[in-house]
């Protein structure tokens, strides 16, 4: 049972991560910092991500092409890694935002039942 | 604050990714702890407590790792910057330095307009002359299958005529004897006055034989060419072809002028045809008329110029001994007019574009060659000190993997980059300078300059040369940047800018090439400099200034007798004289500096001229008060009415000959009242009355060959007659008043090419001066640039010895060993230059030859000034960095590391 919890809140947690991240670059590029502290902020700090968990995430994310990572220069700042989402992330994140309101809605319907 | 990036390098150490990725996890990974860190900071943690929260939150750095690893083989996006290239995808990375090239030299702006303006002035130059030898000597001539146009003279070298006009009869004779020709043509040129209900005005005519448009491969645009009939004596010779701008100028491009006429010297000429706009012969041609070459005429009468067709099997050296047997039968058949004449046939290319132009230009080539080495030079050397700066940048990607071709392939997009902006303002900077050149138009000397244009061999060209030039400056900054020793490198402290010994030397040696190349490049300047102020001393033989001269024709049909010419001229000549403000007024039939030339040969009654001492001169008629107009000495007496006979009772002939016929025929003897023999103008002997002070005719570079004059009024018929003006202001502001004279005597006879003096002086100058200012301003950019970059390594040396200054006055040197030391070091490299520089100008001084006037290609005075003037230049480069140093303050110079 244990182990089950374990599983369910690991695939919960990365599948969660994975629609955050999507979400956030949907509109505008964002460096891996800016990511990590608006997931902070505007879950007023009930979600966060480590440095060690939030590359590999962003890295992945890439790999698989649903966001790509560009260095940017702006005069008088140093140069940031800016994320913006692919097409391919766009579908991927439409879908996965369906099955997350599924998702919730199945929980919310069973624990309120 | 820990070094976050350092602190990520070590927790990845073992990950097995490309560099290039590692390197940009790496800083990625590095900003995002520092920013994490400064957060912590702001919200109230110290320091400790936040690195503490940092360095935990990293640990679980196992995670990091191993979820990195698995980017491995990932070669997405742009994997940039630090370390080595995707494996095999080298159009990526090519890519990736390319943009990587154009960040970094966006971020140093002043780096990438010195070297791109100093590289583009090279490139530049280059394109340009290299535009006028393509325009010049490599395109094709503007005639059709060009390379079989032959040009044909009739020689006489023993008589010192290399190339003479040819005689009526002697060219119709080579063009029914020859095979070796497809068609033989003959030119010559005349002038006529057209009269329309616009007034009278001088029209300009080749008269051609029926074979000279087919010969070049011209066919009329509209209409027909003469046909034989109208090409012979007796013919219907009154047709005419006009060109293309005199017919869209006189009849305003109107078709139907064919079948029409215009009067020309009151006769009227069928216009049969008109020329294509292409067609172009020498200067300006208003239109064609006949030749009708005259079997009749003297041989011994030379005035026609003479092209060729080659036929299709024929070589030219089978025309050239064909041509010469012809010669040889004619001077057999004809010995008093042909002996010891035979032809002489060159290429329309070598005819139109000289050797002495194609050297000219080949030396050109040669000197924007070494500037844009100068150039290359500067930027190289330029690069070298960047790449010092750079060098813990260099060292780190290779620490983090680059492979060393990768690091080159960095440096050089970079030099490519400022090579391809330097090739582009380049290209502008050639077209600006071509198009200066066209609008000096014939000043310059060159022929084909109405050609000139930038095509796509220019195009290519200065592709060719920018890119050549980024490897030339790029390469070497590069292979030494990337042997950069890694380990030392990232000892040194963070600034990073020292520069090695070995890169000191290397910019040295570049100096001390760059000084020598100015210094060769100086001295040729120098060389034509010193020729051209020879020239300008040369004394022309005459007084030119508020001089003037201008010419005009006697229409043909209305002065038809000897008798009704010299009445003009006797009437002409007074009414002149008395205008205001002319001091003196003569004819000539031809003025010194204005082109064109007559010649006869010679005999002396009683004394055979010796074999392998030329039996000919130049000869003029000249009115009497010539020679006090032009202000040219004279000994003996001018010609005057005693000269002038009647029908019934002609006067004896006398002839004024020059100082140098004097010496050559009557070495220490007095000429005067002796005979000669001048086969222009008859058999008769005349008596030399004269001798008049050599002139320089034909400019003052050429030697003065013996002359003869003889009397305009003796011999009237000479068409057209120059008029020389002498006055007391400005000699061009009376031409209105003699132009109203003129008419006053005879309103039908125009008046052209009014000059003065002093301008056709100046023209005689063209090339020269043109050739001077060019080599002068390649020369002095040439030592600008290398003084620039003088000046640049010393100032660099100032700042990397900042500190080793700055101890040096702490332990009690003077501020003048400080300047000492710099100066020393910087004249010590301009010294080696400049030596180098005299011993390659020595060596290729003997290529200026033939552009130089009366100054040795190894002249003294050249070679001992200029290097002394570069090496001053070069003092006040050092000065200004060593003056720098020596105000080095030495506590601020010990803090400064």
């Amino acid at each position: 049972m244990q182990y089950i919890d374990r599983i369910l809140d690991r695939e919960l947690k990365k599948g969660s991560a994975e629609l955050l991240v999507l979400a956030l670059v949907e509109h505008r590029a964002r460096h891996g910092y800016e990511i990590s502290q608006v997931i902070e902020e505007q879950s007023e700090g009930a979600v966060r991500f480590r440095v060690a968990s939030l590359y590999p995430l962003l890295y992945r994310l890439e790999k698989r092409g649903w966001i790509t990572g560009r260095w940017v220069e702006k005069t008088g700042q140093r140069r940031r890694r800016y994320y913006r989402i692919t097409a391919q992330g766009r579908k991927v994140l439409a879908r996965q935002r369906s099955g997350w309101e599924r998702f919730v809605a199945a929980v919310n319907r069973i624990a309120e039942a | 604050m820990r070094n976050w990036k350092a602190e990520v390098r070590t927790r990845l150490i073992n990950v097995d990714i490309p560099a290039t990725r590692l390197a940009s996890v790496v800083e990625e990974v590095g900003e995002h702890l520092e920013d994490r860190f400064r957060h912590l900071v702001t919200t109230g943690l110290s320091e400790d407590d936040a690195d503490r929260v940092v360095v935990q939150e990293l640990n679980e750095s196992d995670v990091l790792s191993r979820e990195v690893t698995q980017l491995s083989g990932t070669s997405n996006g742009e994997a940039p910057v630090l370390g080595a290239g995707g494996r095999g995808r080298w159009i990526d990375a090519i890519r990736q330095d390319v943009r990587y090239g154009f960040r970094t030299l966006r971020r140093t702006p002043g780096f990438t307009i010195v070297a791109a303006v100093t590289l583009s002035l090279g490139i530049g130059a280059s394109s340009a002359i290299f535009t006028v030898a393509n325009t010049v000597m490599f395109r094709p001539l503007p005639f059709t299958d060009s390379q079989r146009l032959m040009r044909l003279w009739e020689s006489n070298p023993e008589k010192g005529w290399p190339t003479f006009s040819a005689s009526h009869p002697n060219f119709l004779d080579w063009r029914a004897q020859n095979q070796s020709f497809e068609r033989l043509a003959a030119q010559s040129s005349a002038g006529f006055t057209l009269t329309s209900q616009a007034g009278a005005e001088i029209v300009r005519a080749l008269t051609v034989s029926a074979d000279f448009l087919p010969v070049l491969g011209v066919t009329t645009a509209l209409g027909r060419n003469f046909q034989a009939d109208e090409d012979r004596p007796g013919g219907h010779t009154t047709v005419a072809i006009l060109t293309h701008d005199f017919w869209q100028r006189k009849f305003g491009g109107n078709a139907a002028v064919l079948g029409t006429s215009v009067t020309l010297d009151s006769r009227p000429f069928d216009i049969v045809g008109v020329l294509p706009p292409s067609f172009q012969w020498g200067n300006r041609t208003d239109l064609l008329v006949p030749l009708a070459p005259d079997p009749a005429r003297s041989r011994s009468d030379h005035r026609l110029l003479v092209i060729g067709r080659l036929a299709a099997a024929k070589s030219i050296d089978e025309a050239r001994a064909e041509m010469n047997g012809i010669a040889s039968r004619l001077a057999q058949q004809f010995p008093d007019s042909n002996r010891g004449w035979s032809v002489r046939i060159s290429t329309f290319y070598d005819w139109i574009v000289p050797e002495q132009t194609r050297k000219a230009i080949v030396i050109f080539m040669g000197a924007v060659g070494l500037v844009l080495l100068i150039a290359c030079g500067n930027v190289a050397s330029l690069m070298l000190a960047r790449a010092a700066s750079r060098e813990k940048e260099i060292s780190i990607r290779a620490a983090l993997g680059a492979s060393r071709l990768r690091l080159i392939t960095q440096l050089l997009a970079e030099a490519m980059l400022v090579a391809l902006v330097a090739g582009v303002l380049g290209l502008l900077i050639a077209w600006g300078g071509t198009r200066l050149l066209t609008a000096a138009g014939p000043a310059v000397g060159l022929p084909r300059l109405d050609e000139l244009s930038i095509d796509v061999t220019v195009f290519g060209f200065a592709a060719g040369i920018a890119v050549l030039s980024g490897v030339l400056f790029g390469l070497v900054p590069a292979l030494h940047a990337s042997r950069a020793q890694v380990n030392n490198s990232l000892k040194e402290t963070a600034r990073g800018t020292t520069d090695s010994g070995s890169q000191q030397r290397l910019r040295s040696a570049l100096i001390v090439a760059q000084v020598a190349l100015s210094v060769s490049l100086l001295i040729g300047a120098g060389l034509l400099v010193r020729s051209f102020r020879q020239l300008q001393q040369v004394d022309p033989g005459f007084a030119l200034d508020r001089l003037a001269t201008m010419r005009l024709i006697l229409p043909r049909t209305t002065f038809n007798t000897e008798v009704k010419q010299r009445a003009f001229y006797d009437r002409l000549l007074p009414a002149v004289g008395a205008l205001p403000g002319v001091q003196s007024v003569a004819t000539s039939s031809g003025v010194p500096l204005s082109g064109g030339n007559t010649g006869t040969e010679l005999d002396i009654p009683g004394r055979p001229i010796a074999r392998g001492v030329p039996s000919s001169a130049d000869w003029r008629l000249v009115s009497p008060g010539y020679f006090k107009a032009m202000n040219i000495p004279l000994r003996g007496r001018d010609f005057d009415d005693r000269d002038v006979g009647t029908p019934e009772t002609p006067a004896a002939p006398v002839t004024i000959i020059s100082e140098s016929m004097a010496r050559r025929y009557w070495p220490g003897e007095d000429p005067i009242g002796r005979p000669v023999i001048l086969r222009s103008f008859g058999q008769k002997p005349h008596t030399i009355i004269g001798v008049a002070g050599d002139v320089h005719s034909f400019g003052l570079d050429t030697d003065v060959g013996p002359m003869v004059y003889g009397s305009a009024q003796a011999y009237p018929g000479w068409n057209p007659m120059s008029l020389v003006v002498r006055s007391a202001d400005d000699p061009l502001s009376h031409v209105a008043a003699i132009r109203a004279a003129i008419r006053e005597i005879d309103p039908t006879v125009p008046i052209f090419d009014m000059r003065a003096l002093d301008d056709l002086l100046n023209d005689s100058f063209g090339s020269r001066r043109f050739n001077m200012y060019l080599l002068g301003c390649f020369a002095a950019a040439a030592a600008v640039l290398s003084c620039v970059g003088l000046f640049g390594v010393l100032a660099y040396l100032v700042t990397q010895r900042t500190r080793d200054i700055g101890i040096r006055l702490a332990l009690g040197a003077g501020r003048r060993d400080v300047i000492s030391m710099i100066v020393g070091r910087g004249m010590t490299l301009a010294l080696s230059g400049a030596a180098i520089g005299l011993v390659v100008a020595a060596a290729a001084a003997r290529v200026m030859k033939s552009l130089l006037f009366s100054v040795s290609p190894w002249d003294p005075l050249t070679f001992a000034s200029v290097p002394l003037l570069l090496c001053l230049v070069a003092l006040i480069a050092c000065y200004v960095p060593a003056q720098r140093a020596s105000r080095v303050d030495p506590l601020v110079a010990l803090r400064a590391e």
